[in-house]
This record gives structure tokens, C-alpha cells and sequence, in this order.
């Protein structure tokens, strides 16, 4: 009798592991990292809200290779050695299929170390240092902006367009921060525009000294390459030292701009100033864009602001999409699909860059926005074919 | 520049002195770290923003509830995580150095990844002296953190409670053998503790809003001024920390705004080599 039951008892867990394994291959796992605790946490609210949406539109949509697409998020906290680890947890652990997602690029240059060396697809969001793609590694793709992408068709044209004269550029002492700031002053010596630079330290809460030397100097514009809750207490301070608004300043990255208590945290000191972003709260650039804000209130009953969300949304379509024509979660075949996309996002028409040599290669760079505020209204500045309005100075 | 660059590091000094007050006081009665220092300090700072902008009561109501309210978590933490810890510091070291990580996600949790600020008492801005221009705010926490560190000299050097405070920190033993409940002091030293850490916290968000991970630099600041100054010397801690704000200020006008925290590093170095105990620290028997 217990000799049966014991056999029974193999069998039954035998079985219990066989339905495991059957209902673990019903889904298609791809992993996304991304700061979920850390100075930058935010992008990992909007990420979470990101994928939420994607997830149910994926999978609303027959999903991948005929299972539902499961997405694994792993926290980065910011920092490059916590994101390398994490990425390759995702790849030997949770065996997923690709990587995706990402938002500093400190972090991102760890991780894309870590997918050159384990073959694994890795498409980067968020992150705009432009070494990420001008190592040219296989298996790293960016479908999202990259800092010379930024400064060569938003920023620096704009600073022409609307006749900048003297600029300051002030960057905070990051991989991002730094390397787009080099960009920028290229661009602005190319285009004739004086200017003056610094660099900030990236956890500095106190800018008065910083905002007093670029008061000496009386720049038309700043354009201020600060990140996170830094950028608030720059808006706040150059208001407090009477620095704006005779200058207008720029955020060259955009969501923080378009946090929920930006305008509590700045005061009317918001005012006239501009930033850079890929979404605005009425324009939008394709019929997916209104299919994404109007999933969003639906689930999270608030209209999107950080554009983050919609970065990671988008990604994770390239992802299914890609897994979907390589009919395959082999990893030479997803490149290969991915090299060979051809997707309408919520931003445009996904093609990446096949072009070895520089920064363009596996980069698809997407259109971006220069807004004001005017009135607490954001108003489309540039480029002109997107304009909502004229800058206020 | 110059008038800006010593307003400004004064002003930066003795906020840093403000942090720092209450670490100083527990480490020169208690001998303990507390690693959750900058979490009170933004506790407060959350406290204070739940009250003053989500439930609208007054300012002043607001900032007296939120000190209140951290003073009682101080002598709750101190109850239930440093009590059964007396005698051996690391425990406690490391007690309250993961309560500052739960305290973190915590934050995180309950009120999100974004800045929070409580409304300003004063907007706007002053021109001082025809020089430049000065954040009222700041001006309003400079007059407010004087008369914190003011009541706190005045506790310590003036009042009963202060000579036992005294008493204890030089020999707790003695302080025992004659008649003081050292338990007693110990809860009450650490809530105290945790107030100013409080305070600081009150005065300051509405010039730096608070988010659940902004506590660690105010406590790394808040350990660099105390071990600069002398460890539990409050004197130290004020000159500590005006040591501090001035000589980040100089390093950033007048030779990088880059590395504005590595002049206090190196100060902090060049006193360790050349006074190990700190400006005003007692040297070992």
C-alpha cells in the first residue's frame, strides 16, 4: 500500500512538473530594465505604466508566436553595476528572449557589455550617450533618441531658428550629461552661436553659485542638460537670482519638466521655460499615439506626461513585432528581424540604422519636440511643421 | 561673485550645521550611529507636505506636527531597534542602516518616485544689499536654523536637562551612580536626535523638495560635518558645517562648479591628518 503510494505520489508530482513546464512555454518572456528605486525611480513608475499597456495591446493582438508575452522587469536603481547584474539575471535565470527598456545611460553602457558577450538582443529606450550605438555591437539597438540625434536635429536648430545669440550650456557629470553637452557646443560652433559652458555636479540640490557665473555672462538661453529633481531646483533657483526669464531656459531631456509637481516645486518660475520631449499632451503624431493616451486614462485615469511610458510601449512592439517575423526567439534571427524592421509606433515608422561606423548604426532616431510653457500651457515651439504657437520671451 | 559666494556658503554652512546637530548629539551621548538620519530628516519633510498641502492646514501647524510626529518615531526607534543593542555599536549601526533602507522604500511606496515640496513661507526673493538677489526662503530657513542651533546650545549648556546630557557623555557610569535613568536619557536623547534631524527637514523642503532617496546625501553632509567638527562636539558641528558650505562654495566659484563636493572631501581629509579627532573632538584617554 505505501509502495503504491509512493508511486502514485511520483506520479502526481511528475505530472504537477509537466503542467508547469507547459504552462511556463505558454508565454514568450522578454525583460525590460530600468531605474525602479534610485534618484531616477520616475522613469520606473512610467516604464511600469508603459508596459502595462503594451503588455494588454500585445497580447490583445494575438500575442507572440501564438503564446501571451510576458514581460520580467528588473530594477537597475541607476546605478551600472546593479544594472549589469540585473540584465544578466534576466538572461540566465528568467531566460527571456530579449532585453529592452533602460533610461540612464551609465547603466546602459554596463548593459550592453553584458548582451555583446551573452548574444542576447538588447533595444535600448531611454538612454542617449551615443557610445551605446557607436560601438556597433550586434546585438545592441536604440529606438530612442541619442544625444547627437538631439542636438543635431532639435537643439541646435532651434537655437538658430529663433536667433539665439550668447547660450549657456550647463551639464550635469554624466555619461548623458556630459557627452550631449560636448555635442552641443560642436553644433552651436558650427552654427556661429557664442557660448559658455560648465558642468554640475549630478546630485547638487544648491546651484546659486553655478546660476551667478551664467548671470555674469547674460546668455539669451541656457541649455540645461540636468536630470531628475536636479532640474527643479535649477528652474526654482534661476528665478530666485533673477537669472530668468530675461533667459530662456531649455531642459534637454523633457520629463521632468512634465512631472506631476513640477509646478509646485518651480512656482511661476515654470514659466516660458522650454523643453524637449517626443510627446505632447494634444499633438500626436500617428493614430497608435491616440490608442496609447486613450489606453492610459483608461487604466491609470490621468492623461500620460512622461514620455517615458511611451518609449517603453513603443519598444516592446518592436520587440513583438521582431519575435513575431523571426517566428523565433533564436537570437541571430531576432537581429536579423529587428535590422529588418519596418513598424508604425506611437512616434513613426521604426527603421533602424544598418550603417556600421558610428553612432546611427541599429539607431532609430525618433522625431522630437521643442514645448514651452506659456501660462502653464505647453505650446509646440519646434520644428515649425509640429508648431502649436510662437516662443514667448 | 564674492558677496554671493560667502552669503551663500554661510547660509549652505549652517543648513549643513542643522543636519548635522542631531547626529552629533546622539553619537556625543549614546555613542550611536544612526544611519536613518537623512530618512528622518525627509520624514519630516514628507509630514510636513501632507499637511500643509494635501489636508491645507497652516504652515506652522504643519511644520510643530511633523517635528512632534518624528520625535515620537525617534523614541519609538529607539525603543524597539537601539535599546537592545546597548553595548555593542555595530548592531545598532547596522540596525539603522537597513531601517534607512526600509524607510527608502517605504517613501517610495506611499508617496512615489517624484519631488515633493511644502508650500514656501516666503516666495520670492530679496536684493541683499543691492548686491544680488537671495531666495526669501532661504533667507527664512538661514533666521530659523539660527534659532534652532541657539535653543539646542541653550538645552545643553544652559538647563538641568542639558548638565545630565553633559554628565552622561562624559561618564555615563558616575552619571548612573547618581541617581540619572540613563534608559531614560538615552530614549529621550534619541528623540531628541531625530527632532532636529526633523527640523532640518521642515526648514529646508521648501527649498529642496523631498524625495524617498534625497536623505542620503543629507546624511553623508550631516556624518562629514560631525567627524570634521569632532565627533559630538556641537560647537564642532556649526563650525563643521560652516567649514563646509564655504569652502564647497569657494571650490565651486572659483575653481569648478564640477566637483563642488570633493573640496569638502578634501578638507575633511587634510583635518583628519592633521587633527584626527576633528576640529573640536575629544582625544581618547
Amino acid at each position: 500500500m505505501r509502495k503504491w503510494s509512493v508511486v502514485i505520489g511520483v506520479c502526481v508530482l511528475g505530472l504537477l512538473c509537466a503542467s508547469g513546464a507547459v504552462l511556463a512555454e505558454d508565454t514568450i518572456k522578454v525583460g525590460v530594465v530600468g531605474p525602479r528605486t534610485g534618484a531616477a525611480a520616475a522613469t520606473g513608475t512610467a516604464f511600469q505604466e508603459g508596459i502595462k499597456i503594451a503588455t494588454d495591446y500585445v497580447n490583445a493582438h494575438g500575442g507572440v508566436l501564438g503564446k501571451k508575452l510576458e514581460i520580467i522587469f528588473e530594477d537597475t536603481a541607476g546605478a551600472p553595476d546593479v544594472a549589469a547584474s540585473g540584465f544578466e539575471r534576466l538572461v540566465t535565470r528568467d531566460k527571456v528572449a530579449m532585453v529592452l527598456g533602460e533610461s540612464h545611460s551609465s547603466s546602459a553602457l554596463a548593459e550592453i557589455e553584458v548582451a555583446n558577450r551573452l548574444k542576447i538582443p538588447f533595444i535600448v529606450s531611454e538612454a542617449w550617450a551615443d557610445p551605446i550605438t557607436a560601438k556597433n555591437y550586434k546585438y545592441v539597438f536604440r529606438a530612442g533618441p541619442s544625444n547627437s540625434g538631439v542636438v543635431n536635429q532639435t537643439i541646435a536648430k532651434w537655437v538658430v531658428t529663433e536667433k539665439f545669440k550668447k547660450a549657456y550650456i550647463v551639464a550635469e557629470n554624466s555619461d548623458w550629461g556630459l557627452g550631449i553637452a560636448a555635442l552641443t557646443k560642436k553644433a552651436l560652433d558650427q552654427a556661429g552661436v557664442a557660448y559658455e559652458s560648465m558642468v554640475t555636479e549630478q546630485k547638487s540640490q544648491d546651484h546659486y553659485t553655478e546660476l551667478t557665473k551664467i548671470k555674469e555672462y547674460n546668455p539669451d538661453v541656457i541649455l540645461a542638460f540636468v536630470y531628475g529633481t536636479g532640474l527643479h531646483y535649477f528652474v526654482a533657483q534661476a528665478g530666485e537670482v533673477q537669472l530668468t526669464p530675461k533667459a530662456i531656459i531649455l531642459d534637454g531631456a523633457g520629463p521632468p519638466s512634465i512631472w506631476p509637481d513640477f509646478w509646485k516645486n518651480v512656482g511661476n518660475y515654470g514659466d516660458k521655460e522650454c523643453f524637449v520631449s517626443s510627446m505632447h499632451e494634444k499633438v500626436e503624431l500617428t493614430k497608435l499615439a491616440t490608442q496609447f493616451r486613450e489606453a492610459y486614462v483608461k487604466d491609470f485615469g490621468k492623461q500620460p506626461s512622461d514620455y517615458k511610458s511611451r518609449s517603453i510601449f513603443d519598444t516592446i512592439l518592436i520587440a513583438a513585432d521582431a519575435i513575431n517575423r523571426a517566428k523565433s526567439t533564436d537570437a541571430e534571427k531576432l537581429v536579423q528581424a529587428l535590422e529588418d524592421t519596418h513598424l508604425l509606433v506611437t512616434r513613426g515608422v521604426v527603421q533602424f540604422g544598418k550603417q556600421a561606423g558610428g553612432p546611427e548604426y541599429h539607431q532609430w532616431m525618433p522625431p522630437m519636440l521643442v514645448i514651452q510653457w506659456q501660462n502653464k500651457e505647453q505650446v509646440v515651439i519646434y520644428p515649425p511643421d509640429a508648431a502649436t504657437g510662437k516662443m514667448v520671451r | 561673485m564674492l558677496a554671493l559666494t560667502i552669503m551663500n556658503g554661510m547660509v549652505m554652512g549652517l543648513i549643513y550645521a542643522l543636519a548635522a546637530l542631531g547626529v552629533s548629539l546622539v553619537v556625543g551621548i549614546m555613542n550611536v550611529v544612526n544611519f536613518a538620519h537623512g530618512e528622518l530628516y525627509i520624514l519630516a519633510g514628507y509630514f510636513s507636505f501632507l499637511f500643509a498641502d494635501t489636508l491645507g492646514l497652516h504652515p506652522a501647524v504643519a511644520i510643530l506636527a511633523a517635528v512632534a510626529l518624528v520625535f515620537l518615531a525617534g523614541l519609538v526607534i529607539e525603543a524597539v531597534l537601539i535599546r537592545p543593542t546597548y553595548g555593542n555599536d555595530m548592531y545598532s549601526l547596522i540596525l539603522t542602516f537597513i531601517l534607512s533602507i526600509v524607510l527608502q522604500n517605504a517613501y517610495l511606496l506611499i508617496f512615489g518616485p517624484y519631488p515633493r515640496k511644502p508650500p514656501l513661507w516666503i516666495p520670492g526673493a530679496t536684493n541683499v544689499f543691492g548686491l544680488f538677489f537671495y531666495g526669501n526662503q532661504r533667507l527664512a530657513a538661514l533666521f530659523a536654523g539660527i534659532a534652532i542651533i541657539v535653543l539646542v546650545f541653550y538645552l545643553v549648556h544652559r538647563t538641568w536637562f542639558g548638565l545630565i546630557i553633559r554628565a552622561a557623555s562624559q561618564d555615563r557610569e558616575m552619571a548612573q551612580w547618581n541617581g540619572v535613568n540613563t534608559t531614560r536619557l538615552n530614549m529621550l536623547s534619541f528623540g531628541l536626535g531625530c527632532a532636529l534631524a526633523g527640523s532640518a527637514g521642515v526648514i529646508l523642503s521648501p527649498v529642496f523638495p523631498v524625495t524617498p532617496t534625497s536623505g542620503v546625501p543629507v546624511a553623508l553632509t550631516a556624518f562629514v560635518v560631525v567627524v570634521l567638527g569632532g565627533m559630538g562636539s556641537l560647537k564642532g558641528c556649526v563650525l563643521g558645517g560652516l567649514l563646509l558650505g564655504l569652502v564647497e562654495n569657494f571650490g565651486a566659484a572659483y575653481l569648478s562648479t564640477g566637483y563642488k563636493h570633493i573640496f569638502g572631501f578634501i578638507i575633511l581629509i587634510l583635518v583628519l591628518l592633521f587633527k584626527p579627532a576633528g576640529l573640536f573632538g575629544r582625544k581618547e584617554a
